[in-house]
């Protein structure tokens, strides 16, 4: 069984399985920043990737995802490529180590199905890496539209745009490894913010995509938009495209509208940014002043653990906003708008 | 009234006959009287097409036969459902016909329409107005100077409050204005078509024709451009009042173009006075030199005048409204609205 059961008042001990996802980055220098929480060591597939940031970071870098998995760890986190992440959290469940999983939760859905039920039957928790719940400006809307001040809420419209994401790694463009394109990579978050937003579960979807983008890079769809029906009567579209160039001033961003019977309520959940002018071949850059979601998402993995509860996201909400995915696909192939597969 | 400069007042100007005299109307009249052109204005409401030309130093036509045959064109700025007959009536008296957008109520109208002013050997011209606005007529001549090569995804969003009209009005009758998708949509639909080409399927969702009891409307529609392009369509009367605002993004295989009227070159933090002072219905407010409308009008009359084609057509009119009519059959069945490729 886990670590949880016999913890006791020490530190809570996190690694990291694989740094193939670039956010890895970003939760190796957060994690020790939590209080109470140990980062233990990390594995990855590429060697002197790892060796590097072990050293950086001064933690241990295990030979093996096993021997990762039996350095005495409370949670993994695992940054795999996305069709690696059904080997890792079963792994990690085998173990005795609660995960929080890098989105997608998989490529394919019933790899999503099986990594639920796993981590239901291991007795580990299962979070799904959706950081943008704890952005503090997301939760100003959340609490807008709990407290009534839009009405009900009728028509949600988000746009989780980016640049082409093989700036940060290759494999993000090979489908076989990332379970497809911008529809793959860019719906999820949406997916979620909306659940989460609504209380209600996506009934129908309807999407489109191409590949123009980028010059016409062929290997998987760079613009999509997908139109959402919930089972409560809203409906909701996304703009998940690879539409920023890459002289745009930043990554991409995340912009939400929402029109209620008593008008409209709009976010842009990275506009905290100042505008940094440098030279030509620089151009313009937006650095980012405002709070880091990731930060607030960990700090949630590590409060489930330590609470032996639930994190506030499971594997569950991973599983949803994957069917979702694979109904957009199913969807762009038909042509026409698709009922969701329910598990 | 000041003649503008340019003017050749030996050839004079061309007689405009205004048919209605509400919102649209009075832009209308506003504009053509700055262009100096005699203006005669009928509306089936008298005192409203008094009050209209007095001030702006017009005059009025008791009946549409006196109007028409008062003047050299008839400028159709009335309630959507009734553009047919007036079209038809004034291109019977051999006026050249401008229609307030959208065309018409239905396609087989608009045809009719076209039909008839062909036949009559008049010009009809749409105004779609939003050609004219520099924003939206600059970010286009980009795209085709290749600025962003080629339209991959385009964002095209039109949000206002809901106009300032009593429950009866035709603007809150489905049957007669096809509510925001094509009165206010319908601008955006254009927009695209200019930008990305043909459009070859569509899918809307309106809350206007799923919850017609609301006081909002808003709809989202997701086109399907034959260049394989796609494009997000907002048109919504759901904002609070004052507001107005547009916005769009085109991003393409080598670049992208942003525009969001929210950040705009004024700013005023008033105390609210009364009402707030607006309009009956919102209009952008972005000051420029070249008013849009002046702009649209006169090179309408270019076109009459001097045969210089205006950069929207009739048929463009006529492809807009079929494309506002597939999204209200999406937005009615939940169908994608398949649309032959290419103009008849």
């Amino acid at each position: 069984m886990s670590a949880t059961a016999d913890r006791g008042t020490g530190p809570i001990r996190i690694g990291i399985l694989s740094l193939a996802h670039h956010h890895a980055e970003s939760y190796l220098a957060l994690l020790p920043t939590l209080p109470g929480v140990q980062l233990a060591g990390l594995w990855d597939e590429n060697s002197t990737r790892g060796r590097d940031a072990a050293q950086a970071h001064g933690i241990p870098l295990l030979a093996t995802e096993a021997q990762l998995l039996a350095a005495r760890l409370d949670g993994v986190v695992v940054a795999s490529v996305n069709a690696e992440h059904r080997r890792f959290v079963e792994l990690s469940a085998s173990a005795g180590v609660h995960v929080l999983c890098e989105k997608p939760l998989a490529t394919r859905l019933d790899d999503g199905r099986a990594m639920v039920d796993i981590c239901a039957a291991a007795g580990v928790r299962l979070m799904t890496a959706f950081p943008m719940r704890w952005s503090p400006v997301v939760a100003a809307m959340a609490a807008s539209l709990r407290a009534g001040t839009l009405g009900d809420p009728l028509v949600l419209e988000g746009i989780n745009t980016g640049e082409m994401p093989d700036a940060h790694r290759a494999w993000f463009v090979d489908p076989a490894l990332s379970g497809g394109g911008a529809i793959a990579d860019h719906v999820v978050h949406l997916i979620d913010l909306y659940r989460w937003l609504l209380g209600q579960e996506v009934e129908e979807v309807y999407a489109v995509a191409n590949r123009i983008l980028h010059d016409g890079f062929r290997a998987v769809e760079t613009g999509g938009l997908v139109s959402l029906r919930f089972v409560g009567g809203a409906t909701a579209t996304i703009d998940c495209s690879w539409s920023k160039p890459r002289s745009y001033p930043t990554w991409g961003g995340l912009r939400l509208e929402v029109t209620g019977t008593n008008g409209v309520i709009a976010i842009d959940a990275f506009g905290q940014h100042l505008t940094q002018y440098g030279p030509r071949e620089v151009g313009i850059e937006w650095p980012f002043w405002g709070s880091d979601p990731n930060l607030a998402m960990l700090s949630e993995f590590v409060a489930a653990i330590r609470e032996d509860r639930e994190p506030a996201i499971t594997g569950i909400d991973g599983l949803r906003a994957l069917e979702v995915v694979e109904a957009a696909y199913r969807s762009i192939e038909q042509g026409v708008p698709v009922r969701l597969a329910m598990a | 009234m000041s003649v503008p400069e340019g003017s050749d007042p030996g050839r004079g100007r061309l007689r405009i006959g205004i048919v209605g005299a509400g919102f649209m109307g009075a832009t209308h009249v506003a504009a053509w009287t700055a262009e100096a052109h005699p203006v005669v204005i009928h509306d089936v409401h008298p005192e409203r097409a008094a009050q209209l030309a007095e001030r702006h130093g017009a005059a009025t036509a008791a009946t549409l036969d006196v109007l028409l045959a008062a003047v050299d064109v008839v400028d159709i700025c009335g309630p959507t459902h009734r553009h047919a007959e007036v079209a038809l009536a004034a291109a019977a008296a051999g006026r050249h016909v401008i229609c307030e957008k959208p065309l018409a109520r239905t396609v087989a109208d608009a045809e009719s329409m076209l039909a008839a002013c062909d036949a009559a050997g008049v010009r009809l011209f749409a105004a779609h107005v939003v050609r004219y606005f520099p924003e939206y007529a600059l970010a286009r001549a980009r795209v085709v100077a290749g600025a962003i090569g080629h339209p991959a995804v385009l964002r095209l969003r039109r949000a206002s409050y809901r106009p300032r009209h009593s429950q009866g009005h035709w603007l809150f009758d489905h049957e007669k204005s096809g509510g925001v998708v094509l009165d206010l949509m319908v601008h955006d639909l254009d927009y695209a078509r200019w930008v990305a080409g043909e459009v070859v399927s569509v899918l809307c969702n309106s809350v206007g024709i799923a919850r017609p009891e609301l006081a909002v409307d808003h709809a989202v529609a997701i086109l399907v451009h034959a260049s394989g392009a796609i494009t997000h369509v907002t048109g919504s009367w759901a904002l609070g009042r004052p507001d107005f605002r547009t916005s769009f993004e085109l991003a393409g295989s080598d670049g992208l173009i942003e525009h969001d009227s929210t950040v705009g070159p004024i700013g005023s933090w008033l105390a609210p006075s009364g009402d707030g002072g607006h309009g009956a219905v919102g209009l952008p407010s972005s000051p420029v030199t070249e008013d849009p409308y002046r702009l649209q009008l006169r090179e309408f009359m270019r076109e009459i005048v001097d045969g210089v084609a205006a950069r929207v057509s009739a048929r463009d009119g006529i492809a807009a409204l079929r494309l506002a009519l597939a999204a209200d059959e999406s937005a009615r069945t939940g169908h994608v609205v398949r649309l032959e490729a290419g103009p008849r």
